[in-house]
C-alpha cells in the first residue's frame, strides 16, 4: 500500500479540517469574529446525513444542497446579529453552534439523539473531494488578491474608512456570514460523506476550539495559515502518539505558547523571515530599502503611524478632563 | 418554595463564579477563558491534598481560594500579559487573550483528566459533613446556607469597593479608558494584577462550595460553567454588578423552571438561548452601561 492510502483517513481529515479553519478565516479576515462556520459545519453533518439516508440522494447533490443550506441559515444568523462586534459577535455564533449541538442531541428521530446518524454510504471519492478543495482554494486565494483583497483588508482595518470611500461595510460583513456558512455546512457533509457517522459529540465545543487554533497557529491573515494549522492539528495527535496519554497536554501548551508568542502564527513567521533575508541581501541600494521598509510597515500592520495616532488621540481625550480639573 | 430555593442555591454559585469574570472582563479588558480550569483545578487541589490529610471546612476553603488566586496570577503574568504588551491593537490583543485563555485552559484540565481518568472527584475526606434541616416543607442544606450567605456578602462587599473605594474609582477608569487613566496617575499594572487574584480566589472559592454541595464533579465541570458565566454576564451586561447578580438569578431560575417543565436535556440550551436572545434584543445586557464612542 502507497502512503496516500494508509493515510487516507487523515488526508480526508485535513480536508474537512481545512475547510472548517477557512470557514472561520474567512470571516475574520473581513474583520468578523465570528464562529457561525462551526454552526454551519453541524448542520451540514446532519443535513448530509438525513438527505443520504432519508431521501437516498447521492454525494454531488447531497453536498450543493447542504452547502446552499448552510449558507442561507447563516445570512439568517448574520442579518439577525449584525450590529454586534468584537467579543459579543463572537460569543453569539458560539451560542449559535452550541443551540445547534443540543438541538441535535433533541432531534428525534431526524437526528438519531444521542447516538447520531449512521451508515451514510454513497459514491463520494477522493476526486470529488480534492476538487472541491481545489475550487474553494482558488476562490478563496482570489479574495485575497488585487481590488478584492485590498478591499477586505479595509473593511477589517477600518471600516468607517472604507465605507467613506465607498465601499459597502454591510455587504462585505454580510457575504463573509454566507461564505463562511457555505465553507462550513460544505465541510460538515463531506466530513459525514467520509466518514459516515455523526454523534452530538461530534459538533460540540471542541470543534469551535479545534477550528480556531487551526488559523490561530497556522497564520489567520492568509489562506496558506489555514492550510498549515489544519496540517499541524491533523497530523500532531498521530505523531504525538509518542507522549501517549499526555497528548492533550502537549497540545494545549502548544496553543497558549502560539497565541502568546507567534500573533501571527507559522505563516506569518515564515513572511517576517523572508522580509528579513530580503532586506539583508538588498541592504545596499537605499531606494529597494526605503520600499522594503513600506512593504514591512504594511505586513506588520502600520505599527508607526498607528502608535502616532493613538498618543494623538489619547493626548486628545486626555484634554478635556484635565481641563475640567484644572 | 423548595424550588425557589434551589433557584437561589445554584444561582449564588453562578454569581460567585461569574463575578470573577465579570470583573476582569468588565475592568480591565480580559476575558478569561481559563477561569473555568482555575475553578476545577482549586478543586482538584484540595481532592488531592484531602487524600492524605483531614481538614476542617475553613482550611479547605482557603487552600480553594488560594489556589484559585495563585494560578490566575500566574496566567496573568505569563501569558496575557506578554500578549497585550505584543497586540497592535485593542481588537486584537482581546483576540489573542481568548485563544490563550483556551490554550492555558487545556493543560490544567489534562493533568485532572490524566489523574482522575475523567472518574468524577470529590472533597468527602473532610471533617466538613453536609446536615440537612428541615424547617416546615422546605428541606435546606448547611452547604446551601453557607453558600447563599457568601455569595451575598461579596457580591455586596465588591459592588460597594468599586463603587466607593479609590482603588474602585481607578480600576472603573480603566474600564472606561485605558489610556487617559494611565495619565491620572493609575497604576495599571498592580491593579490588573490585584484584579486577577481576587477573580481567580473567588472561582476557587465558588468550586469548593459547589463541590461540597454536589458532592462531586468531573475535570470537564469547569467548561459547562464558563457558558453559563458567560449568559449571567451577558445578561446583565459586562461589568455591571448589579447585572450580573440578575444574570445569575435569572439564568438559575430559567434553568429550574426547564428541568421541572421537560425532560432534563434541554436544560443545556437555556444559556445558549438567553445569551443569544439578549445579544439580539438589547446587546449591552439589562444594566449595561452605554458604550463609550471615541471618535
Amino acid at each position: 500500500m502507497s502512503w496516500y492510502d494508509t493515510n487516507l483517513v487523515l488526508i480526508q481529515a485535513s480536508i474537512t479540517g481545512l475547510l472548517l479553519a477557512l470557514s472561520i478565516q474567512v470571516p475574520l479576515r473581513m474583520g468578523v469574529f465570528s464562529f457561525a462556520g462551526v454552526g454551519a459545519y453541524g448542520i451540514g453533518c446532519y443535513a448530509g446525513a438525513v438527505l443520504v439516508l432519508d431521501h437516498e440522494m447521492t454525494a454531488l447533490p447531497t453536498i450543493l444542497i447542504t452547502t446552499v443550506l448552510g449558507a442561507v441559515v447563516v445570512l439568517i444568523v448574520g442579518l439577525l446579529i449584525n450590529r454586534l462586534n468584537g467579543l459579543t459577535l463572537a460569543m453569539a455564533t458560539v451560542a449559535f453552534d452550541l443551540i445547534i449541538s443540543v438541538v441535535a442531541i433533541n432531534g428525534g428521530e431526524t437526528t438519531g439523539g444521542a447516538t447520531g446518524r449512521y451508515g451514510v454510504i454513497t459514491d463520494f471519492t477522493m476526486t470529488h473531494m480534492w476538487t472541491f478543495l481545489v475550487v474553494v482554494l482558488v476562490l478563496v486565494a482570489l479574495s485575497e488578491r488585487g481590488k478584492i483583497g485590498r478591499r477586505v483588508d479595509a473593511v477589517r482595518d477600518d471600516p468607517e474608512l472604507a465605507a467613506s470611500v465607498g465601499i459597502r461595510v454591510r455587504r462585505y460583513r454580510l457575504v463573509a456570514f454566507t461564505v463562511s456558512g457555505a465553507l462550513g455546512a460544505c465541510a460538515g457533509a463531506m466530513n459525514i460523506l467520509v466518514r459516515s457517522a455523526v454523534t452530538p459529540l461530534d459538533i460540540g465545543f471542541h470543534l469551535i476550539v479545534l477550528a480556531l487554533t487551526m488559523i490561530i497557529v497556522g497564520g489567520s491573515l492568509s489562506w496558506k495559515g489555514a492550510v498549515i494549522g489544519a496540517v499541524v492539528f491533523t497530523w500532531l495527535p498521530d505523531v504525538l502518539q509518542v507522549i501517549g496519554e499526555w497528548q492533550e497536554l502537549v497540545y494545549g501548551v502548544i496553543v497558549a505558547f502560539a497565541a502568546v508568542l507567534m500573533p501571527r502564527g507559522i505563516y506569518g513567521l515564515y513572511v517576517q523571515g523572508k522580509l528579513a533575508v530580503l532586506r539583508r541581501r538588498r541592504a545596499g541600494s537605499s531606494e529597494v530599502r526605503a520600499a522594503m521598509a513600506a512593504e514591512e510597515a504594511r505586513e506588520s500592520g502600520d505599527d508607526g503611524p498607528h502608535v502616532e495616532s493613538t498618543m494623538a488621540e489619547a493626548a486628545h481625550r486626555g484634554d478635556e478632563p484635565m481641563g475640567a480639573k484644572l | 418554595m423548595q424550588d425557589l430555593l434551589s433557584v437561589v442555591t445554584l444561582g449564588s454559585i453562578y454569581l460567585l463564579f461569574a463575578l470573577g469574570m465579570s470583573l476582569t472582563w468588565g475592568t480591565i479588558d480580559i476575558l478569561n477563558f481559563s477561569h473555568g480550569s482555575i475553578f476545577m483545578f482549586s478543586v482538584f487541589s484540595g481532592y488531592l491534598i484531602l487524600e492524605h490529610t483531614t481538614l476542617p471546612f475553613v482550611p479547605v476553603l482557603l487552600i480553594g481560594i488560594a489556589v484559585g488566586a495563585v494560578m490566575s496570577l500566574l496566567v496573568q503574568v505569563l501569558a496575557f500579559e506578554q500578549i497585550i504588551r505584543r497586540a497592535r491593537d485593542k481588537r486584537t490583543a482581546e483576540m489573542q487573550v481568548l485563544i490563550g485563555g483556551i490554550g492555558i485552559a487545556i493543560i490544567p484540565l489534562a493533568i485532572a483528566q490524566h489523574n482522575t481518568h475523567s472518574v468524577p472527584f470529590g472533597l468527602r475526606e473532610s471533617s466538613f459533613t453536609v446536615h440537612t434541616w428541615q424547617v416546615g416543607d422546605l428541606r435546606i442544606t448547611n452547604i446551601a446556607v453557607i453558600t447563599i450567605v457568601l455569595a451575598a456578602i461579596l457580591w455586596a462587599a465588591m459592588a460597594f469597593w468599586l463603587r466607593r473605594s479609590r482603588q474602585g474609582l481607578a480600576l472603573r477608569a480603566i474600564g472606561v479608558d485605558t489610556e487617559v487613566a494611565s495619565l491620572m496617575g493609575v497604576h495599571r499594572r498592580r491593579l490588573a494584577l490585584a484584579t486577577m487574584a481576587v477573580s481567580g480566589g473567588l472561582a476557587g472559592l465558588a468550586g469548593i462550595l459547589f463541590t461540597f454541595g454536589l458532592g462531586a464533579i468531573t475535570a470537564e465541570s469547569g467548561d459547562t460553567l464558563l457558558v453559563k458565566a458567560f449568559a449571567c454576564i451577558i445578561l446583565g451586561g459586562v461589568g455591571s454588578m448589579r447585572g450580573v447578580a440578575f444574570g445569575a438569578y435569572v439564568l438559575a431560575a430559567c434553568e429550574v423552571w426547564v428541568l421541572t417543565q421537560t425532560s432534563g436535556s434541554w436544560v443545556e440550551a437555556v444559556s445558549f438561548g438567553l445569551i443569544f436572545l439578549v445579544l439580539l434584543v438589547r446587546p449591552t445586557g439589562v444594566f449595561g452601561r452605554k458604550e463609550v464612542r471615541r471618535t
